[in-house]
């Protein structure tokens, strides 16, 4: 020590602490995780924030063809737009009506939801209900599917005359539903609350087989009866879960597009997300722009919900020990009335839905059960008596063409963003900058809020035209997996991050001291670790960008149509049967997507949707 | 001779915290040592640790290894972790489920870029050491605690480490476990005479491994030395609390007559004293020129081999320890004559040089 000790120079409080902020800086840049933090901002800087700002600055910068209603030069500041959505004679059929139906059917949906799904969840978890392993798969089957699924399942049962095309089943069948039944509300209600009541299930259940045993036994033995144990212990501890569900089903409902599409616009029944549609299609892309602010602003109130909902639950996490499995009640007489409940929620929400787009596909006359109506040539037949679609959607090749864009797409683009989402999970685990962590969390989060239609139309105005060093990209099949990656992020991110919380430190410090390098540690040592996350991370996202629609509609052309777009093509000419068998194939893949990732990874879907 | 590691005015703050987790800490190991270090949880070694690996950054301070500067905040110098050829030992062994024994332990000079031969026979040496040679195809979920631990040490020893930091090893294996590895650490430090330095919060362990121990408390060092310079004169009341079991008897003067009545004049800075349960010894009568206490025995309590009796003098209570079984009944009148005292002024630290226990 004396030998040293001399060789240090005395130093002044001052220079000692511009010294150790040199040693700091010099930490965190000689991190890895710095630099790649600063590469995945530039990335989502150009995938992210980029697309919604100029979406943003759409709803106060005068756009081109606009320059005479503003009376202001294309590109300056307006409150033209403003102006036009909030306060002008149009106001009430644009913007207001459409909000407050939005609003209303996304609380009424949502209510439903969750009325019928804790009860659901808890038989399911706590219950000896017959069949119940079986159960909590196959009602969970709506949640795979595109919404829009059960719309068309819809309107082919109770499409009625006031709409042109094929006949409803009802109608053959000889009744003709009223317009209240067969369009607007009620139906979108009644689809959305299908829709997200799987959704609970899952959120609820995961929670409830969270919830450590020992509490509602430590209930039991201090006398309180199954009721009061289920009011006062079970129910109190769910309430982050049931409220964290309840805010994301809000922000998908305010966002889902092609419900609405289906059942809404022949009744005349708007939401925001259908007006957005009609303003982008009329070329009114400064008035699409406010609305799809709004739409942004409502899903960020849901998120901050959601954020105050997390940091309650994580209060509670701290006394979550050991998941148990706990002693199941039995049901005794009210068995048999439970089993018609899940029963019959299955059949309403996946048999019948399911079976009529699948009967919809091989017969010739909708809602005739004949024998000789049925046949097989909407699927393989050739020469059909249609003009543009003359041949079998198996034998199409159409379908092929879609099918494989599809494939290769959407694998692509899933592939991508599980990787990215492990890096962003990386950066904020691993950083010793934590604004790092915090900034890559937040932008990864932003597609999140933004509608997919409004989405596409900030990459549509953003990357039609060449810019700097990138060429200009419609009609690529570039610009489609750019969005499809970017629109993933907010899942794959958490899930990312989630990995690495698990993965911990160690494994990786580890590695480290025995002198691994970064790129070393990386490849033999994190990877293979989480390399059932990034399955995981990879095939959700897969299954959820087959069945997307509102994202790719209007960056899809006919070079690089995809399953969806292909499907909506064909109920716009008309053409039911190919539709429905279109969509009948989508589904397939997003199922056995699904069942595959279930499967090969015992992976739980519940824990991924955090 | 130039000490192996060498810590000056080492200091972390974790951020976020008021509170330093680790406070000027200087520390000299020397070169073959088997140093613990030895505190309550949550006293900063760990942190201490794993600033010497270069895992965690030090807040001020310096630490040098064998001659090189690894970290030095004033002069912004700083080593990364996967450049220091230092071996860290995880207290949950951190070993990668997703390679088997051969694989873990054979990592380390897969890294340093080996011949093949070369890594062959350093893995092989690894595990005869550690005697788990049959284990090498096994994968770390198939292996027991105690399995898991001897790969995780063989994995650090094939890094030919300068030297070896194990952050309480053992502290995740069963008692009986814990003593068979506790002899493992002897000879393995014996065979290999590589530094080491062991945390753990386990006092005995201390006592039993350590060439030299040192104790921690709220991220300072209270106290460095051989493992009885700390147990016989321990340095203030927390170290002289912290080491023995049952705990030193504290008496606080000014409110015991018998104890007051004895410092009298002997010392007048001592605030408090203490005495060693086994430096108690129980008699009918006192005797004279020692420290006397009258007390009542309240219970007998056999440990085994040996037994505690607990006493009381109406004020506080006093444990002794005994090794045969004690002549003694609950509710007797007797007196506890310490054989040595310990004393200690305001501020908690021992006095020295103060003759006041033997007449
Ligand atoms: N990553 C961290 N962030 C903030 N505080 C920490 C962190 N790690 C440890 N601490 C705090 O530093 C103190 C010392 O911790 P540690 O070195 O782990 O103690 P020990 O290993 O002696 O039990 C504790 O008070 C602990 O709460
Ligand atoms: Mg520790």
């Amino acid at each position: 020590m004396a030998l040293l000790t001399p060789q240090r120079e005395r130093s002044t409080p001052a220079t000692e602490e511009k010294n150790s902020l040199g040693y700091r800086t010099k930490i965190i840049l000689r991190h890895p995780a710095t630099l790649l933090g600063v590469l995945l901002l530039l990335v989502f800087g150009y995938l992210i924030v980029a697309p919604v700002i100029s979406l943003l600055l759409g709803a106060v910068q005068v756009g081109f063809g606009d320059e005479a209603k503003a009376g202001a030069g294309a590109g300056s500041l307006t409150g033209y737009y403003l102006d036009r959505v909030f306060s002008s004679p149009v106001s009430d059929i644009i913007f207001y009506t459409p909000l407050l139906n939005t609003l209303w059917i996304s609380l009424c949906s949502m209510v439903i939801a969750l009325a019928l799904g804790v009860p659901v969840a808890w038989l399911l978890v706590r219950t000896d209900l017959p069949a119940r392993r079986w159960f909590s798969s196959a009602l969970i089957v709506p949640y795979m599917l595109p919404a829009w699924t059960f719309a068309l399942a819809w309107t082919t049962i109770f499409r009625n005359r006031s709409n042109a095309g094929q006949q409803g089943w009802m109608e053959t069948l000889g009744w003709e539903p009223p317009n209240w039944l067969a369009y607007g509300p009620v139906p979108i209600i009644v689809i959305f609350s299908l829709h997200f009541t799987p959704f609970v299930i899952l959120l609820v259940t995961n929670a409830l087989k969270n919830l450590p045993g020992q509490l509602d036994e430590a209930a039991r033995i201090c006398g309180a009866s199954s009721q009061q144990r289920w009011w006062r212990i079970t129910l109190p501890l769910l309430r982050p879960a049931l409220l964290s569900a309840a805010t994301l089903m809000f922000a998908k409902a305010i966002g889902e597009f092609g419900v609405a599409y289906v059942l809404g616009l022949p009744a005349g029944f708007q939401v925001l997300s259908t007006t957005l549609h009609q303003s982008i299609s009329t070329q009114q892309s400064g008035i699409a722009a406010v609305i799809a602010a709004v739409m942004v602003g409502l899903g960020g109130i849901s998120l901050l919900v959601d954020l105050r909902f997390l940091r309650e639950a994580k209060r509670f996490t701290t006394l979550n020990g050991k998941a148990t499995l706990t002693k199941t009640q039995p049901l005794a007489r009210w068995r048999t009335p439970a089993l018609v409940m899940v029963g019959g929620l299955f059949t309403i929400s996946v048999l019948i839905p399911l079976g009529t787009l699948v009967l919809s596909t091989i017969m010739r006359v909708p809602g005739d059960f004949s024998l000789q109506n049925f046949t097989a040539d909407y699927w393989i037949g050739h020469d059909l008596p249609t003009v543009g679609f003359s041949q079998g959607v198996l034998v199409s090749a159409a379908t092929w063409r879609a099918m494989w864009n599809t494939l290769w797409m959407v694998g692509l683009a899933a592939l991508c963003t599980g990787l990215l989402g492990l890096l962003v999970g990386y950066v904020v685990v691993r950083s010793p900058l934590r604004q790092l962590g915090t900034a890559l969390r937040v932008i990864t989060f932003m597609p999140y809020l933004v509608p997919g239609l409004a989405f596409a139309v900030a990459y549509l105005s953003l990357f039609a035209v060449p810019r700097g060093p990138i060429p200009a990209l419609y009609g690529t099949a570039t610009i489609l997996i750019l969005i499809m990656i970017a629109d993933e992020m907010p899942f794959a991110s958490r899930a990312g991050v989630s990995a690495m919380m698990q993965l911990g430190l160690e494994s990786e410090e580890a590695a480290q001291s025995l002198g691994a390098k970064f790129s070393y540690r990386l490849r033999t040592v994190v990877l293979p670790m989480v390399r059932s996350s990034l399955a995981s991370a990879t095939l959700l996202p897969f299954v959820s960008g087959v069945q997307g629609l509102s994202l790719v509609i209007i960056l899809a052309t006919p070079g690089t149509e995809l399953m969806t777009t292909l499907s909506m093509t064909l109920i716009d000419f008309g053409y039911t049967h190919a539709a429905n068998a279109v969509v009948v194939l989508i589904c397939a893949i997003a199922l056995l997507g699904t069942w595959a990732t279930q499967k090969l990874f015992r992976s739980n879907l519940a824990d991924s949707l955090g | 001779m130039e000490p192996m590691i060498t810590l000056r005015g080492l200091g972390k703050t974790y951020s976020g915290n008021h509170t330093p987790s680790v406070d000027s800490v200087d520390l000299e190991v020397q070169l073959g040592e088997f140093l613990c270090l030895l505190g309550p949880s949550g006293c900063g070694k760990s942190t201490t640790l794993r600033m010497i690996a270069g895992l965690e950054h030090p807040s001020t301070g310096q630490i040098v290894v064998g001659g090189t500067v690894f970290d030095d905040v004033a002069g912004g110098q700083c080593v990364p972790a996967e450049r220091r050829s230092l071996g860290l030992v995880f207290q949950n062994y951190a070993l990668w489920p997703h390679l088997n024994v051969k694989e873990n332990v054979g990592f380390a000079p897969r890294v340093q870029k080996l011949s093949k031969a070369e890594r062959a026979t350093l893995v092989d040496q690894a595990l005869q050491t550690l005697a788990i040679s049959e284990l090498a195809e096994r994968y770390p979920g198939e292996l027991s605690g105690g399995q898991q631990q001897r790969v995780a040490i063989a994995r650090t020893l094939a890094a030919r480490p300068q030297v070896m930091l194990l952050d309480e090893p053992l502290s995740n294996l069963d008692a009986r476990l814990r003593l068979e590895m506790r002899a493992e650490f002897q000879r393995l430090h014996r065979q290999t005479g590589n530094t080491m330095v062991f945390v753990t919060h386990d006092q005995f362990e201390a006592m039993t491994l350590a060439t030299r121990i040192v104790v921690m408390d709220q991220g300072r060092i209270q106290q460095v030395g051989t493992p009885s310079e700390i147990y016989d004169s321990p340095a203030n009341r927390f170290v002289a609390e912290f080491m023995g079991s049952p705990p030193m008897n504290i008496i606080e003067l000014g409110h015991n007559q018998a104890a007051d009545t004895w410092m009298k004049s002997r010392d007048s800075a001592a605030t408090s004293l203490g005495i060693r349960p086994e430096d108690l010894e129980i008699t009918t009568t006192p005797t004279p020129g020692k420290f006397s206490l009258p007390v009542t025995v309240s219970a007998l309590l056999p440990t085994g081999g040996s037994w505690i009796i607990e006493l009381t003098d109406g004020q506080q209570r006093y444990f002794a320890t005994s090794q045969q079984r004690p002549a003694l009944t609950e509710g007797q009148q007797v007196q506890a004559v310490a054989q040595k005292l310990h004393l200690f002024d305001a501020s908690g630290q021992r006095r020295t040089n103060v003759e006041a226990v033997a007449a």
